[in-house]
């Protein structure tokens, strides 16, 4: 990780997809040639209510920048209520770490159906320019600058 | 296969280290206390200097309470008129929580390997190279280090702790004022015990009396300067002081027989599960004992780089021993049996010396007062 | 006013009929514990040990922690917190009402001995005495009998206690706990809504509130800036050693197999490191959304001081806040994280 500091350096997102709808949205953006910046990295899980809070602390303790978790628009959950679940998790967990002195722009949610294949390029886009306007992720470094 | 154990108890252990080390005639000093950081400054040039000292004590710390440990010396004048005993024991110095053992890559040519420093050699972040001195250790956490000695001189000789534990130099206080826990006279240990440390100090008002226990003790006495001799006046002054020390642990157990009485009940579950019932299975009794030595090695890679760690283990979690196939101490009660009698059944067994000092820091920091003299009692 | 003794009086005698009338199988109480001011909990079958319950200022452990261990039908002692407790688990499904008898113990705060330590600047075992009466405590040292208002030596949860008088019931030691400064938590009433009537006992609370605010503490983090808090909290996990003492001795973390100890995969390692640490402390605290009682244990046992309720207290009051949620209210209600409104947190999502 020593290159984070770097001019190069670009933020790494780690997006926890809903498989019915988002991961199906990321999908439609790559077969319509649509243009979204290439720091995601994408793990597709069954719905966005199965994205436990230690998944988004440890991705972030491994070094990601930042974390998105993205499922149904609430009420077109494929399992009726998951993402409503997901909905109360996501908003202990960030309003949480942000107490507890992380970034807030470092944990993301959006909901983005299979058809909104604009809108997932429009939420990658900006999370990624927030990323990289607050910069590497050196929360667990042992030495901050 | 017959193991061949180097020590076969522990009075032959202590009778053949007092052998090399004692001395015949012991040789008293006086410093006063003020001029202790003068004393400290000239140690310093040879040793690494670890004191009593409050850590954590700010405005958050509602409580406000003193968390006593042995921080580094930081030069400065001490006064340890407040200084009871430390929460965490010294043996954090020769056994740290967590220590890297190597560290390990995997390369073209297969894996290699590298120490991170000199195995035994003091590694805390800053990287001290001096052997350690440890100032104001009290007799029963300096007892308490002679009985982690069996065990890591034992079959198996630890490069790590060993030569930490070979160049250190324990400079001993007698404890004049004893926890209501301590019951350290009932495990032969006075607060005025001075077989296992160097240097033992007693506080005789303005001035330190300082007596050279050992060898080591006497040759670093031999390189320090401004200290006056002391007259028979001050060395009485300091026996009633600890005579007096010694009637102020008034918590007893019964050590006669101990070992045969919890044989017995071993197998006696209705006993442990009673004893064990309010226990939370917590580490506090065992990691902040100073003669418990449970370590968990791990590995950690990440990429193609890895380190290898030990950090102490506790036998009240319930991973503790567990294997792939099943776990021999399931239950709480099995694991609260396995701390009471590795203590004063199965080291007696081994080493003829039961491994507990009376510190009291098991019955002090319990969180719901789980009391080992009284599990103890039971027995009587 | 409640008295301790009156009260411990009709503790064994409750505790007996339940015994003889053979209600229950087991009584979870306190009795003295080994060291001066100490409590510890009394976990019996036998109707001997019952003489040994004790209600005093100390019993400060949540018996709740006990339940979800032992078979049959149980009586339980209960301060305002332990019966929240109770009630969570019920929601949990981790005990059962049917099985349990509550003797609730109207609480008037439990003291800590740490800030007692402190006020005298003597340690627990040098003090003579600590004598409750009223408002006030009288603390003896050497021979010497000196005054405090009582707030300056309760637990900041105690002090920040809105249901000292068990929510949850069958027997009620004494009067329910008086209110001082009702209007004080009043002010809070039209936050908690969204619980309605199952507050209704609200009235009730909050007779223990100070001037100094038990919460200042969260009101100086809150004012730093991320990085601050940030690296406040990388420096007190960097003393923690991994006990789990907080873990264990709290009623609402009751998993069989906690996450810290799951090997496949490997969500942390067991190294004492403060990034580690760190995120068990987190996650923990995430998981006891909804469920924390603020009973303070998980701080009072800490034994290196890391001051855990500013983490608690923390989420205690965001899920009041977000949700309008508390917890161990109604044990007919949903736990929270297994429960949704239909317009809520939208704000968070893109």
């Amino acid at each position: 990780m020593g290159a984070k500091l770097n001019s190069e350096w670009e933020p790494q997102l780690l997006g926890f997809l809903c498989k019915w709808c988002s991961y199906g949205g990321a999908d439609l953006a790559g077969t319509s040639r649509k243009k979204y910046p290439p720091n995601i990295r994408i793990i597709k899980v069954p719905c966005s209510g199965r994205v436990d809070p230690l998944f988004v602390f440890k991705a972030l303790q491994m070094g990601f920048d930042g974390v998105l978790v993205s499922g149904c628009h609430p009420g077109d959950c494929h399992y009726q209520t998951g993402n409503f679940r997901a909905r109360r998790r996501i908003a202990i967990t960030k309003k949480f770490l942000e107490y507890m002195g992380m970034e807030p722009e470092r944990i993301q949610a959006s909901w983005i159906s299979a058809s909104e294949a604009g809108k997932f390029v429009e939420v990658v886009t900006e999370v990624t320019e927030g990323l990289k306007a607050i910069g590497p992720n050196q929360l667990f470094d042992e030495q901050r600058p | 296969m017959s193991i061949e154990y180097r020590v076969s108890s522990f009075e032959e252990y202590r009778g053949g280290r007092r052998e090399a080390s004692k001395l015949k005639t012991q040789n008293s000093k006086l410093v006063r206390k003020k001029d202790i950081g003068s004393v400290l400054h000239q140690w310093s040039k040879d040793y690494t200097i670890f004191v009593p000292c409050n850590e954590g004590d700010t405005a958050f710390t509602v409580h406000g309470s003193r968390l006593t440990v042995y921080g580094l010396w930081d030069g400065s004048d001490i006064n340890l008129d407040w200084y009871r005993n430390t929460v965490t024991p010294p043996k954090a110095n020769f056994l740290p929580p967590l220590e890297e053992m190597f560290r390990f890559q995997k390369g073209k040519e297969g894996h290699s390997m590298e120490l991170p420093f000199e195995p035994g050699v003091w590694s805390l972040e800053s990287g001290v190279p001096l052997p350690q001195l440890i100032f104001g250790i009290r007799p029963c956490d300096a007892r308490a280090l002679s009985l982690l000695d069996l065990i890591f001189t034992d079959a198996y000789q630890d490069p790590y702790y060993l030569p930490r534990r070979e160049g250190a130099v324990l400079v001993g206080l007698v404890c004049l004022n004893p926890y209501d826990s301590c019951f350290c006279t009932s495990l032969g240990i006075g607060p005025g015990e001075s077989d296992d440390v160097d240097l033992l100090l007693t506080d005789i008002g303005d001035e330190f009396l300082i007596e050279e226990i050992s060898d080591k003790g006497k040759r670093l006495m031999e390189l320090t300067a401004g200290l006056k001799d002391a007259t028979e006046d001050d060395t009485a002054r300091a026996n009633e002081a600890k005579e007096k020390a010694y009637g102020r642990v008034t918590r007893k157990i019964n050590t006669e027989g101990i070992k045969d009485r919890l044989l017995s009940a071993f197998e006696d579950e209705h006993y442990w599960e009673k004893v064990a019932a309010k226990c939370i299975a917590c580490g506090i009794c065992t990691f902040l004992c100073p003669t418990c030595y449970c370590f968990d090695i791990s590995d950690e890679m990440v990429k193609k780089q890895g380190a290898r760690f030990r950090c102490w283990d506790s036998c009240a979690f319930a991973l503790y021993t567990k294997m792939p196939m099943e776990n021999p101490r399931e239950e709480k009660w099995q694991r609260v049996r396995q701390k009471v009698c590795h203590k004063f059944e199965f080291y007696p067994m081994t080493f003829d010396v039961i491994a507990c000092t009376g510190c009291g820091r098991c019955i002090r920091l319990c969180p719901v007062n789980w009391d080992i003299t009284q599990t103890l009692r039971l027995l009587d | 006013m409640n008295s301790d003794h009156k009260m411990q009086q009709k503790l064994r005698h409750e505790a007996k009929a339940l015994l003889e009338q053979d209600k229950v199988d087991l009584i979870i109480g306190f009795e003295a514990g080994s060291l001066k001011f100490t409590t510890t909990p009394l976990i019996t079958k036998s109707k001997d040990d019952l003489d040994r319950l004790v209600i005093n200022p100390f019993i400060v452990n949540n018996l709740a922690l006990f339940l979800p261990d032992f078979k049959g039908r149980i009586a339980v002692a209960s301060k305002g917190c332990d019966s929240r407790s109770i009630v969570s688990l019920i929601q949990d499904n981790k005990v059962s009402r049917d099985d349990l008898v509550i003797i609730g113990i109207p609480c008037p705060g439990m003291i800590e001995l740490r800030k007692v330590e402190k006020l005298t600047g003597k340690d627990r075992d040098e003090l003579d005495d600590i004598i409750r009466e009223g408002d006030k405590v009288v603390i003896t040292v050497d021979g010497k009998g000196s005054e405090f208002p009582i707030a300056e030596v309760l637990s900041d949860n105690c002090l920040a206690c809105e249901f000292p008088t068990p929510q949850d019931y069958d027997i009620l030691l004494g009067e329910p706990t008086a209110t001082s400064q009702e209007s004080r938590v009043k002010s809070r009433e039209s936050r908690v809504k969204g619980q309605g009537s199952r507050v209704q006992s609200h009235g009730e609370g909050g007779g223990l509130q100070s001037e100094a605010s038990p919460d200042s503490r969260l009101q100086t983090l809150k004012a730093m800036s991320p990085q601050q808090r940030w690296e406040f909290w990388r420096k007190e996990f960097s003393r923690c050693i991994r006990c789990y003492a907080c873990r264990n001795i709290c009623p609402s973390c009751f998993c069989k197999r906690c996450f810290v100890e799951e090997s496949e995969p490997r969500w942390l390692m067991p190294m004492p490191r403060w990034q580690e640490n760190l995120m068990f402390q987190a996650i923990r605290n995430i998981h006891l959304a909804g469920r924390c009682t603020d009973c303070g244990g998980c701080e009072r046992s800490c034994p290196v001081n890391i001051p855990l309720r500013c983490l608690t207290k923390e989420m205690y009051d965001l899920v009041d806040e977000l949700f309008h949620f508390k917890a161990g209210m109604d044990k007919d209600a949903p736990p929270l994280m297994t429960h949704y409104e239909q317009e809520e947190a939208e704000d968070l999502i893109r």
